[in-house]
């Protein structure tokens, strides 16, 4: 039975999805690009306001289907907001580019929803649903510029193998259910360990290792990044891969599925190949946004270590490493996709390496945040992504987890040379005088602003942001106790 | 008013990044405003701050700004403490500074890197604040490599002379012995000691280990180290007469009144750490002596009048670190104080010299500079009257006090009579230069235009270099109460009638020619003496010998390097891995899914054979 307060707890998600509703339906009254872009921002702005109005309820179990806590609320306001970044880069991208643009804001409304689902997931069915919801946006996203074929190879791509990786997904849960008869994370408690459902737990994870491009399903990444337009590619790599992360957490705690030696060996060891491959993958790359396809891939294998440890240092310490790296990975990727984003002219992407020879000269705010980003990806002090690296240090040697550290402190060698290369590409003199286009794109310099300050800020003090992700990840029990 | 106390530091900080916001774009008659405003803005707030503390009950003082990171058992904070001893320096730094600052307004008008200089200076005054006030030594080593690194931009300030970059090189990579010692110090003793809070290491110090225990040996030692090397003692003493390379006001701030004396705070303030090692603090004392008789011999035989500046620092510099070891902080603390005052007025009156004349630093090119250039000259006699220590002058106090602590330490007599004829020689080298450069027929044409901002600065020094003894910091509640014992008769006389028998040897020698210099200089042995204390005792070949050629004939030797090979290795494996795992990405489906499929029946094989 849903009550009134079960409700209002899922304010967060149910205005969302009024908002994608009332864009839809203003987008079908009246065509017009600057309407939708409003809309869209208001209402995920009044979706954040909702957030700490529902704080105090949780957490809360809604049907078996959903757990609202402050776990799932932190990430909601770091993925809301990193769809708003998205949607003010779409607006400066899709104003100067030809064909219908509106429906975009929809699309990012119903991905951000799919992502609040995930992170509220506590069953199987809403795992799926929230999946698929956010999956089939970000195709339609990625292939949004109809014309355009690399868009659409991209797309294709991505559709053929999301829809493999759903395929093992759904026969893996399905393992999982034959053996244990529920669906429910909570109810697993301690019980995969036999052998049906080890295959499906397997499977389970190869679907999330797709969804998070880790080796060895990570083929697809580059290519995807490429092809989708610069503030998708943004989009995908935060709030995708973030969601996914957070629900492979709570999925790992509450089903006690990281206790199981094969899967925590089997963790760790796509990990420090994910870190090494990635990194290697980017080493010699021209083109920027692989540089940066290749390198999220090295990030989420630096991020499994949070999960990897949860074991040993127990869920709140990883929860909190990886709520840390998380805000931090958002921060600096928004930022260098939203530097992608201005910088491309309207007839293309400035992706090549050598769009970027000499910004520090003719444009030098953009050279700044670019470079104060990826500084902070490749882990310098006094930025977000330092701090980020420091938790999971800090996770990772408290759990005594020697080799994926190893690895972690080999991959952020081979970063430090493929982001110190962009910033030397940078600060070289340039080759011409580059016209700079017409369009003052307002909006995203503001959001570059904010996510320069968010970037120091989170490295200079970090303790407050700290204090607010405090996540304090829900136990198993409360669910128990309702059985 | 005490809450203020974080603003102090902060003024620099933004008059720092200001001027370099500004990237040299900045009409230049704001920048004096923005460069020594900034300072003497905190100078106005420390003495505030400084009259509240001194009115209360002289408790310390802290104020947490932020935490950066605390995880697990290591927190880290910036925040700051505040007693007599750091306040004393944040007077030093602050007053001391911006009067250093409006004089580099006139002394730097017509230089082109007029803002870039200002810059540095507030970095600097912003580093050094931060070394004194910290509250956690991983705080204080911030502000210490601070200053270290502004040392090195001032030094090689010119650096279109590529013997100016030599110099500064030479600064940055000798300090970097004694720091990287201080590192390791601050290592062991947050292993040791799990904290490295001041307070809280210095009072968990004296419960773990009992006095004389070898791991209390061992950490002072390595805090010793970075003492010695910043503050430019025996043995890594040679890198400072050649950072007079950079101009004179940065020799004035850095190089004599604040930066050079960090390695003397460093042990003030972890004294308790020094006092459980009795045997380190004999060393310190011993370090103090032998440097401060080797700085005097060589002071008599230089020519160039920074350098003959100098050493007399590095000497008296010896004479805190002597008092030091003798365990006689306050005292030690006290000649910190005063010497700023002299020494820093000494260097802006050689400053004056150079600025009216032509650039020279030769003092046999100079003489009878006297009339010409009267405030440098007046300024001169006090700061050498100071220096010499003779009575009543701030420096007779401070250095009475020392040798008094010294002649009562175990080994005293020995630490006293090397202080006593230290203050011989100072004596000597000091009155030498007045004479030679002030008296005596004059060579050559020069005059004296300094400028409101470079006279008041020199006047105000001149009035602390002569009154400063009178006043001292109570720095009995930071440190064990010792009071100077008495000399008793003889030893009385000898100490006070030294710095005069040293003057009157100038006078003989240099004024009156009496006995011609010359006369000693010319014999065999004389010429001998006089050219090994010209070359600092040696120490520049002995490094090169036993350091630099060991090391160039292996860099020569080893020009293929086998150590590169490693890493040319590791490029190239690199290298091989990126084109290897870049060619699994085809960009074809077909192969994209395979791969997925093939991932996926690898882990569930690992599933199954588990």
């Amino acid at each position: 039975m849903i009550t009134t307060t079960d409700l209002l707890a899922l304010l967060p998600l149910i205005v969302l999805s009024a908002v994608a509703v009332i864009v839809m339906l203003a987008i079908a009254v009246h065509r017009n690009h600057r309407l939708a872009f409003l809309l869209t921002v208001a209402g995920i702005l009044i979706s954040l306001i909702t957030v700490p109005l529902v704080s105090d309820l949780v957490p809360r179990l809604i049907t078996p289907l959903v757990l609202v806590d402050r776990y799932a609320l932190v990430f909601t306001v770091m993925a809301y907001a990193a769809g708003l970044v998205a949607a003010v880069l779409c607006w400066e991208y899709f104003r100067v580019r030809e064909g219908h643009q509106e429906e975009v804001y929809l699309l990012i409304l119903t991905a951000l929803l799919g992502a609040g689902v995930l992170a509220a997931a506590h069953h199987f069915a809403s795992f799926f649903l929230g999946l698929e919801i956010l999956s089939v946006s970000l195709f339609a996203l990625i292939a949004y510029p109809l014309r355009e074929i690399r868009a659409l190879e991209a797309g294709i791509k991505y559709l053929v193998l999301s829809g493999v990786a759903s395929a093992f997904l759904l026969f893996g849960m399905a393992l999982v259910y034959a053996e244990t008869g529920t669906m429910e994370f909570a109810v697993l408690g301690g019980r995969p360990g036999t052998f049906p459902s080890v295959i499906g737990t397997i499977l389970i994870l190869v679907a999330v290792g797709f969804k998070l491009s880790l080796v060895p399903f990570h083929l697809w990444t580059a290519d995807v990044y490429q092809g989708a337009p610069a503030p998708i590619t943004a989009l995908l790599a935060t709030v995708s891969k973030g969601s996914v992360f957070i629900l492979l957490l709570r999925y790992g705690l509450e089903s006690g599925v990281f206790r199981v030696p094969v899967v925590s060996v089997l963790l760790a060891l796509i990990a420090v190949v994910s870190m090494l491959v990635g990194n290697f993958l980017a080493l010699r790359q021209n083109n920027v946004k692989r540089i940066l396809a290749y390198s999220s891939i090295g990030h989420m294998g630096y991020l499994l270590v949070a999960p990897v440890a949860a074991n040993v240092v127990g869920g709140n310490l990883a929860a909190e490493a990886l709520l840390v790296y998380l805000a931090a990975y958002f921060a600096m990727t928004l930022a260098a996709f939203g530097v992608v984003t201005v910088m491309s002219p309207a007839d293309r992407e400035a992706e090549e390496l050598d769009d970027y020879t000499g910004l520090f000269w003719t444009r030098p705010w953009l050279a700044t945040v670019f470079s104060v980003a990826l500084l902070s990806l490749a882990g310098i002090p006094l930025t977000a992504g330092f701090i980020g690296k420091f938790y999971l240090f800090a996770a990772g040697s408290q759990g005594a987890l020697w080799m994926l550290l190893g690895a972690l402190i080999i991959g952020s060698g081979l970063g430090l040379y493929y982001y110190i290369r962009i910033v030397f590409q940078m600060a070289q003199a340039p080759a011409a005088l580059q016209a700079r286009p017409e369009a003052r794109p307002v909006g995203a310099h503001l959001v570059l602003a904010i996510l320069l300050l968010l970037i120091f800020g989170l490295g200079v003090y970090p303790a407050p942001f700290i204090d607010l992700l405090h996540p304090e990840i829900n136990v198993p029990k409360q669910s128990a106790a309702q059985q | 008013m005490l809450n203020y106390l974080g603003l102090i530091p902060l003024f620099p900080l933004i008059g720092f990044l200001i001027l370099v916001a500004s990237q040299g774009n900045m009409p230049r008659r704001w920048v004096p405003w923005i460069g020594a405003g900034s300072v003497g803005l905190s100078a106005v707030l420390a003495a505030l701050v400084g009259i509240e503390f001194l009115s209360g009950s002289l408790e310390p003082y802290r104020q947490t700004l932020w935490t950066w990171m605390r995880v697990g058992h290591f927190a880290s904070g910036f925040s700051l403490y505040l007693d007599a001893l750091s306040l004393n320096m944040m007077f030093v730094v602050t007053g001391v500074g911006f009067l250093i600052h409006v004089y580099s307004v006139g002394f730097m008008a017509d230089d082109a890197g007029y803002a870039r200089f200002f810059a540095y200076m507030n970095l600097f005054v912003f580093a050094m604040l931060v070394l004194v006030l910290a509250d956690n030594l991983v705080l204080l080593y911030l502000g210490w490599e601070g200053v270290g690194l502004c040392s090195y931009l001032l030094i090689g300030f010119w650096y279109e002379n590529p013997e100016n970059g030599a110099a500064a090189r030479k600064a940055f990579v000798m300090t970097r012995v004694g720091d990287t010692a201080m590192a390791i110090g601050l290592f062991l003793l947050f292993a040791r000691l799990g904290t490295l809070d001041i307070q809280a290491l210095l009072n968990r110090a004296s419960a773990a280990w009992p006095v004389g225990s070898g791991m209390a040996a061992l950490a002072a030692l390595l805090l010793l180290g970075g003492a010695v090397g910043k503050s430019a003692q025996l043995p890594l003493q040679t890198w400072l007469p050649d950072a007079m390379a950079g101009p004179t006001p940065i020799s004035a701030l850095i190089h004599a009144a604040t930066m050079v004396t960090a390695g003397v705070y460093l042990i003030a303030r972890t004294h308790t750490l020094f006092e459980l090692a009795p045997a380190v603090l004999q060393l310190v004392a011993a370090v103090g002596a032998v440097t401060l008789l080797i700085a005097g011999f060589t002071a008599l035989t230089q020519r160039d009048i920074k350098r003959i500046l100098a050493y007399s620092t590095i000497s008296q510099i010896g004479y805190m670190f002597l008092a030091l070891g003798v365990t006689a902080f306050s005292s030690a603390i006290f000649h910190l104080t005063t010497h700023a005052y002299f020494k820093a007025l000494l260097f802006l009156a050689a400053g004056a010299v150079i600025h009216s004349y032509h650039h020279e630093h030769d003092i046999f090119r100079m003489g009878g500079l006297r009339k010409r250039l009267p405030i440098a000259f007046w300024s001169f006699v006090i700061g050498s009257a100071a220096l010499t220590a003779l009575p009543f002058t701030s420096g007779y106090f401070s250095k009475h006090e020392i040798l008094a602590s010294a002649f009562h330490a175990e080994n005293g007599f020995w630490f006293w009579a090397a202080g006593t004829l230290g203050a011989l020689l100072t004596g000597i080298y000091s009155f030498r230069l007045v004479f030679i450069a002030f008296f005596g027929p004059e060579n050559e044409r020069a005059s004296e235009h300094l400028g409101f901002a470079m006279s008041v600065p020199l006047i105000l020094l001149g009035a602390l270099a002569l009154l400063g003894g009178f006043v001292s910091m109570p720095l009995g509640s930071v440190f064990p109460r010792s009071e100077p014992g008495e000399l008793g008769l003889i030893a009385g006389i000898f100490t006070d009638l030294a710095p005069l028998v040293g003057v009157g040897i100038a006078v003989l020698l240099y004024l009156l020619r009496t006995y011609p210099v010359e006369a000693l200089t010319e014999t065999r042995w004389g010429d001998m003496l006089h050219r090994f204390w010209f070359s600092g005792w040696g120490f520049d070949w002995l490094y090169g010998k036993l350091l630099v050629n060991p090391f160039r004939w292996l860099a020569a030797v080893n020009s293929s390097d086998i150590a590169d090979d490693i890493y040319r290795g590791i490029a190239a494996a690199s290298q091989y891995a990126h084109r290897a795992f870049a060619a699994t990405q085809t960009g074809q489906l077909r192969w994209y899914v395979a791969a997925f499929t093939g991932g996926t029946v690898l882990a569930i094989a690992l599933g199954i054979l588990s």
